[in-house]
């Protein structure tokens, strides 16, 4: 093939801006990480960076492969995935009241996490197959949604909402680039108000609708989540525009942040930088979802677009989906920074996720 | 659209170029929708609301706990010590701990007498508070502190908090005077808010404590620890690298009272005092006021009172007829004949009697269609002034009572300062009564009658005073005429002795009298001791000219049958009074002994005075060996010249007033007992 003789050029190839933001954010974690070591078991930094720095060989080494074997397994894969979700609902191990893990001896396996990747490669091949057509119907669009409500349903019977939610949103990032008719777009959106009442009645597992109501009125649920999202709200709070300074938050020094070291690290980080330090990784954050969307842009095919969207969506809602659950805007879901918060299968997937990405992007189209 | 075989779904044409960057850069445009608001709640959280979530990270993490300053010390005048402070260890509770360790309430309650119930229940009311520590016990001995330090591995939650506690080494004496302190409630910590006081703190009660709490309390400082979420002290270190210089706030220790009360003089009154249950005395330097001694009696133990007190002691000690708690010195009582001083000046200023003028007393004096009985039934034949006030007879002042009227004598009581607070730095202090006429319309059923003015001539009826106003009016007319604010705090002090104020010497007036007339008075006071018919004569002491005057104040009313101590119930008995100066010329002292229902004033308060001025010069300004000499006659000049020298005059209080220079001061190897002014007896 054409492709595979320009492997002589790979190494300079490797996208400069991509590698930029990947390392600064990793980096920010490692100092996050690092100082609330202080209050958690010691050494999450080192063994967060040292998973940042396979994760990143390792993704570089998927980069060097074509992505467009997953383009011909990508089918496989997520009928793999799909079963390892039904697995871990029948034998999956019970933790912090939810069904989420498949211990696999060595490593814990987190099938969701890998869902959210098998859905991305599974409908870029879809919409790939599909070709650039105008005005896509139901008839079109009804294989995609099942694909996407299937681990859905089965993520939220976990039941794990926030990844829920995630699945949800890539798929919807990566509809917005298909040309779909209004009516379908429409009817979405009607059936999308109808199901609410649905969900929350017969859907949602109570600790959610708990979280909702505490999310509605913190002042009545003083205990539990609401308390977790108060005491992170003090601590961005009172960071103020700079920051309490390195290893000086003492929200979390403390021990008042509940985990610190994982989906609350953001409190920890606005705390110790302020609102200037937030602002950074926050625009750190944007830029890379940006720079997938570019990637995606001069992506050579269809296939390699569409995977860039999906994982610049990833990151994108997994970041303003655990921020906006810490700093009080959204429900408590539980959900990790990526790249940021301590967390083996959240290391991999999201490296795995770049890994791809830096593929699509050695192999951009040269206009 | 053509469609590449060998890139399937590659791009194949400008047209889907750009709409792939145009859907591209919609999702982008779409991506910072949810941004902008996630920044802009960072905003809000960290910029609009960052200070009101700085105080609530603040409230979370610092705890602080008050400095409790060092009270201030209270000497006497000779720099002893009569008020301190001692440490003391508290046993508090970190509920914070124990709410996980629900069996250490158990396992302190089989090792203390401590209530396990209750710990409990304190426990669980402290729930809802963050982290706030409790006081399990209070003082604790020093066995308890041992139990609790070797068992403190297996007690999480319990610890030792030290504190100091105040130390009276001296008991009961001069309680009165000093007061005790002890720890406010909540309840009362609330009311007492604006002067920064929390539950627990001691404060003062009652004395010297109470009058000079914001003195002798200094200002608390602060001591902030950062606690994490279990309420646990983190380490120094890190509490400075947070709080910085807002770490700790220096209490400011209390300031120190030195006194003019010289603490032998009180245990001499308190010796003097032996065999009376019931009453109050006070010595006082006639030169300016200053308080010698002041005693009342039955006293307390300020050391219990300010420890833990058991309700079955508080209950005895508030049911005891004697009134343990009550300052005797500055509450008021009838005065009985001591009050005699105001009647004769009145008298005399009045120009009504001369010292000549003479009565003749056959025990019953009629006024209107009541008979006013003499103290002595078979009376006192003819009496002048002298020798009514020596042998104390009532009919002599019976009459010039009636001569006098109500608001005259009323007008002389007052020149003496009776009726109006003596402004004696002690809390409780009586004015006493001086009644007129109008105050009988109002008070007496009935309205006034003319009577009234025969009972108030022999300081019965409704007139009142307190030993502390006689003390000071007999001290006026010893001095020359100064009627003194009562001097007891000497002055206040730094921790390190520099004194930062000094009571000055104050007259609150000069009596307006004319010099013969309060001779004529002070003539008949000294007969009292000096002449064969003076109702103190026994008592008087050989070395000394003194002057005094004996009070046996009914209790019951005037027209019932005088009953003796004896046979009367106690409550029934006779108030007895002594005030007493000496020397006359040059006057050191002027005790003033009340001794409650303790019967005639002769038999029961003068001994107490006279004791007590004996062992002043004595004891206190050390002439002991002068005095023994004067009296075996081995040496009577060293006495007299003892007072006029620098050293001896520096023993006393600083001399302001005094009599004229080179006056005999004691009696003088010359003179007899009878040398005393010309009394027909």
């Amino acid at each position: 093939m054409k492709s595979t003789r320009l492997a002589g050029n790979r190494t300079r190839n490797v996208d400069p801006v991509l590698l930029f933001l990947l390392m600064t954010i990793a980096l920010v974690g490692y100092f996050d990480l690092h100082s609330s070591a202080n209050v958690a078991v010691t050494g999450h930094d080192k063994a967060h960076l040292i998973r940042l720095v396979v994760g990143l060989v390792a993704a570089t080494a998927i980069g060097f492969r074509d992505y467009r074997f997953l383009e011909r397994w990508a089918y496989i894969i997520y009928g793999g995935v799909m079963l390892l979700l039904l697995a871990v609902l029948a034998i999956g191990e019970i933790r912090n009241g939810s069904q989420r893990w498949i211990d696999l001896g060595a490593i814990d396996l987190q099938p969701s996490e890998l869902a959210k990747l098998a859905v991305i490669i599974a409908l870029a091949r879809y919409f790939h197959d599909l070709g650039e057509r105008d005005r896509l119907g139901f008839a079109d669009l009804w294989p995609p949604a099942l694909m996407v409500a299937f681990p859905f349903v089965l993520i939220l019977e976990e039941p794990d909402l926030g990844t829920g939610l995630v699945v949800l949103f890539i798929a919807l990032t990566m509809m917005a680039v298909q040309r779909i008719s209004w009516l379908v777009i429409g009817a979405s959106g009607l059936a999308a108000a109808a199901a609410a009442p649905i969900m929350w009645f017969f859907v949602m597992h109570d600790y959610q609708k708990a979280r909702v109501l505490a999310f509605m009125s913190p002042e009545r649920h003083l205990q539990g989540d609401a308390w977790q999202v108060s005491q992170s709200m003090i601590a961005i709070g009172s960071g103020g525009l700079t920051g309490k300074g390195f290893l000086k938050g003492s929200q979390v020094q403390g021990g008042f942040v509940t985990y610190h070291e994982t989906d609350f690290i953001f409190a920890h980080h606005a705390e110790q930088w302020g609102f200037l330090g937030s602002l950074a990784l926050l625009g750190l954050y944007l830029a890379l979802a940006w720079w997938s969307l570019n990637i995606a842009r001069t992506a050579r095919d269809r296939f390699a677009m569409l995977c860039a969207v999906g994982v610049g969506a990833f990151v994108f809602w997994h970041v303003i989906i655990n921020i906006g659950m810490v700093t009080g805007t959204l429900p408590v879901v539980g959900l990790w920074l990526p790249l940021v918060s301590y967390g083996g299968t959240a290391t991999v997937t999201v490296m795995a996720a770049m890994g791809l990405l830096t593929s699509i992007s050695l192999r951009r189209h040269v206009f | 659209m053509s469609s590449d075989t060998s890139f399937g779904g590659a791009l194949s044409g400008a047209s889907e170029v750009a709409h792939r960057t145009r859907r591209l850069v919609l999702v982008g445009l779409v991506f910072l929708v949810p941004w902008v608001v996630i920044v802009g709640r960072l905003w809000f959280l960290q910029l609009e609301q960052g200070p009101h979530y700085q105080s609530l990270a603040a409230g979370n993490f610092v705890r602080e706990n008050d400095i409790t300053p060092d009270r201030g010390r209270i000497f006497d005048a000779k720099g002893r010590v009569l008020a301190e402070n001692r440490p003391s260890y508290d046993i508090m509770a970190s509920p914070m701990i124990l709410f996980r360790n629900k069996d250490v309430p158990q396992l302190l309650a089989t090792k203390l007498p401590i209530d396990k119930d209750k710990l409990e229940r304190l426990i669980a009311a402290s729930q809802t508070g963050t982290g706030a520590e409790i006081v399990v016990r209070r003082d604790v001995p020093r066995d308890q502190v041992a139990v609790v330090e070797t068992w403190k591995n297996e007690l999480p939650g319990i610890y030792l908090r030290i504190s100091q506690r105040r130390y009276y080494p001296f008991d009961s004496l001069a309680a009165h005077t000093i007061g005790y302190v002890s720890g406010i409630s909540e309840e009362e910590a609330r009311s007492w808010e604006s002067t920064g006081y929390t539950g627990g703190d001691q404060v003062g009660r009652t004395g010297l404590e109470r009058w000079f709490e914001s003195i002798l309390r200094g200002a608390p400082g602060l001591e902030r620890n950062v606690v994490d979420v279990r309420g646990v002290e983190q380490s120094a270190s890190v509490a400075n690298e947070l709080l910085g210089s807002l770490r700790r706030v220096e209490p400011v220790p209390g300031q120190e009272l030195v006194l003019t009360l010289d603490a032998d003089l009180t245990q001499i009154a308190d010796d003097a005092m032996a065999r009376t249950p019931s009453g109050g005395l006070v010595a006082l330097d006639p030169r300016d006021g200053s308080i010698l001694a002041l005693y009342s009696k039955p006293g307390f133990n300020l050391n219990a009172w300010s420890g833990r007190l058991s309700n079955e002691e508080k209950r005895r000690i508030d049911n005891d007829p004697f009134k343990p708690m009550l300052n005797k010195v500055t509450s008021s009582y009838f005065p009985g004949s001591t009050y005699k001083v105001v009647t004769a000046m009145a008298g005399l200023e009045e120009g009504l009697v001369n010292a000549k003028t003479e009565v003749d007393c056959n025990g019953v004096f009629r006024y209107g269609n009541r008979d006013f009985r003499c103290w002595n039934r078979g009376g006192h034949g003819e009496v002048n002034l002298a020798s009514a006030l020596a042998a104390s007879c009532d009919v002599y002042f019976y009459g010039l009572g009636v001569e006098l009227g109500m608001d005259r004598l009323a007008r002389y009581a007052t020149e003496f300062g009776f009726g109006e607070m003596t402004g004696v730095t002690l809390p409780g202090e009586s004015a006493g009564l001086v009644p007129t006429k109008a105050w009988h319309e109002t008070h007496s059923d009935g309205g006034f009658q003319f009577g009234f003015a025969v009972n108030t001539s022999v300081g019965q009826g409704d007139v009142r005073t307190t030993p502390l106003q006689l003390a000071l009016a007999y001290a006026a007319l010893a001095n020359g005429g100064s009627l003194f604010y009562p001097r007891l705090v000497d002055r206040i002090q730094l921790q390190d002795g520099t004194a930062v104020y000094e009571y000055p010497r104050k007259a609150r007036r000069q009596l307006p009298f004319k010099p013969e007339n309060v001779r004529q008075v002070m003539r008949g006071l000294r007969a009292v001791l000096d002449t064969e018919e003076g109702t103190a004569h026994e008592y008087r002491l050989s070395y000394v000219d003194a002057a005094g005057k004996t009070g046996t104040a009914q209790v019951r009313a005037l027209d019932t049958a005088r009953l003796d101590g004896s046979e009367a119930l106690f409550a029934d008995r006779d108030h007895a009074w002594f005030v007493a100066v000496a020397p006359v010329e040059d006057p050191r002292i002027v005790v003033a002994v009340f001794v409650e229902h303790g019967g005639h004033g002769a038999s029961a308060a003068a001994p107490v005075a006279m004791k007590v001025i004996d062992r002043y010069f004595r004891e206190v300004l050390g002439m002991d060996e002068a005095v023994t000499a004067y009296v075996d006659g081995s040496d009577r000049k060293r006495l007299h010249d003892l007072l006029h020298e620098p050293e001896a005059a520096a023993a006393g209080t600083p001399s302001k007033v005094s009599g004229e220079p080179g006056a005999p001061v004691f009696r003088s190897p010359m003179e007899g007992s009878g040398s005393a002014p010309e009394v027909t007896p």
